[in-house]
């Protein structure tokens, strides 16, 4: 787990002050979807082994929910951004 | 049986009144005015640069967008009124003088003794006079200011004042560390 995460609002801080909510690559399906459209969303998780994305919540800090990308594998950080700045998805 | 509950401090019978400060000193402020402001969307840096041009006002930075104001010289009434009239519409202002609990640290070692519970940069280059942040110290959340070279100022939870006055006191046993009321 990487133990350092450099927080963009509050600077580098322990993984103790954040909570982690899990995949952030994920994109809400059309309310009108398939059930199994559905269900893969709400409960079908990759567990990759390497670079990853993920919501996390500085619970302790400024409490503001970041997107963290990290590798699950080396535990490098490769970046943290506010959640409500998420560039890759206006190009989704 | 009659409750006092509004004047009651939640740290009183914990904490020595009459103890003369040694070297490395934790003081309790007996009240405070503390006022929790949140800027509207697309107000930040306009609220910001208003807080800052009051003298008076001391904002600890909290969140994006959120601030603790504290203010040594006036009344909590008088501070939320002065805080909405300077703001307006452009931020919320909610009173939290009795929500919270200030704690001045002040002494040479205070660095020391805060860095066994924080995990906070705090070396003058990365948490420099003025500065202030969030941060988990123990298992509590509480809002450092770094006030002086040596002095710290922590605002906790009320409900989380009797745990971390103890936890600091553990962390400044090995210095001697003596606690107060501030007059």
């Amino acid at each position: 787990m990487a133990s350092l995460i450099p927080c963009p609002h509050c600077g580098i801080r322990p993984k103790e002050e954040f909570s982690i909510r899990g995949d952030a690559s994920l994109v809400r399906p059309d309310p009108e979807s398939s059930d199994e459209t559905w269900n893969d969303y709400v409960h079908i998780r990759a567990n990759p082994r390497g670079r990853y994305r993920e919501h996390w919540q500085h619970v302790a800090g400024c409490r503001r929910w970041l997107v963290v990308e990290r590798d699950t594998f080396t535990h490098e950080v490769f970046s943290v951004s506010d959640g409500a700045v998420r560039p890759w998805e206006t190009s989704r | 049986m009659v409750h006092q509950y509004a004047d009651r401090h939640t740290l009183e019978g914990l904490v020595p009144a009459d103890v003369s400060a040694g070297a490395d000193h934790l003081a309790v402020a007996a009240r405070q005015a503390i006022v929790v402001v949140l800027a509207a969307p697309g107000q930040e840096a306009a609220v910001a640069h208003l807080l800052a041009s009051d003298e008076d006002l001391s904002a600890r930075f909290s969140a994006p967008g959120e601030w603790l104001v504290i203010s040594g010289l006036q009344t909590p009434e008088l501070l939320h009124q002065a805080l909405a009239a300077l703001l307006g519409d452009m931020a919320h202002c909610i009173d939290q003088s009795h929500g919270r609990v200030l704690l001045r640290l002040t002494g040479l070692n205070a660095r020391a003794i805060l860095a066994k519970g924080a995990g906070l940069d705090l070396h003058p280059s990365a948490f420099s006079v003025g500065q202030s942040a969030n941060v988990l110290c123990g298992h509590i959340s509480v809002n450092l200011a770094r006030v002086g070279d040596d002095a710290f100022e922590i605002v906790v939870m009320r409900s989380f004042a009797d745990t971390l006055l103890h936890d600091l006191r553990d962390m400044g046993r090995a210095f001697d560390l003596t606690t107060a009321f501030l007059a």
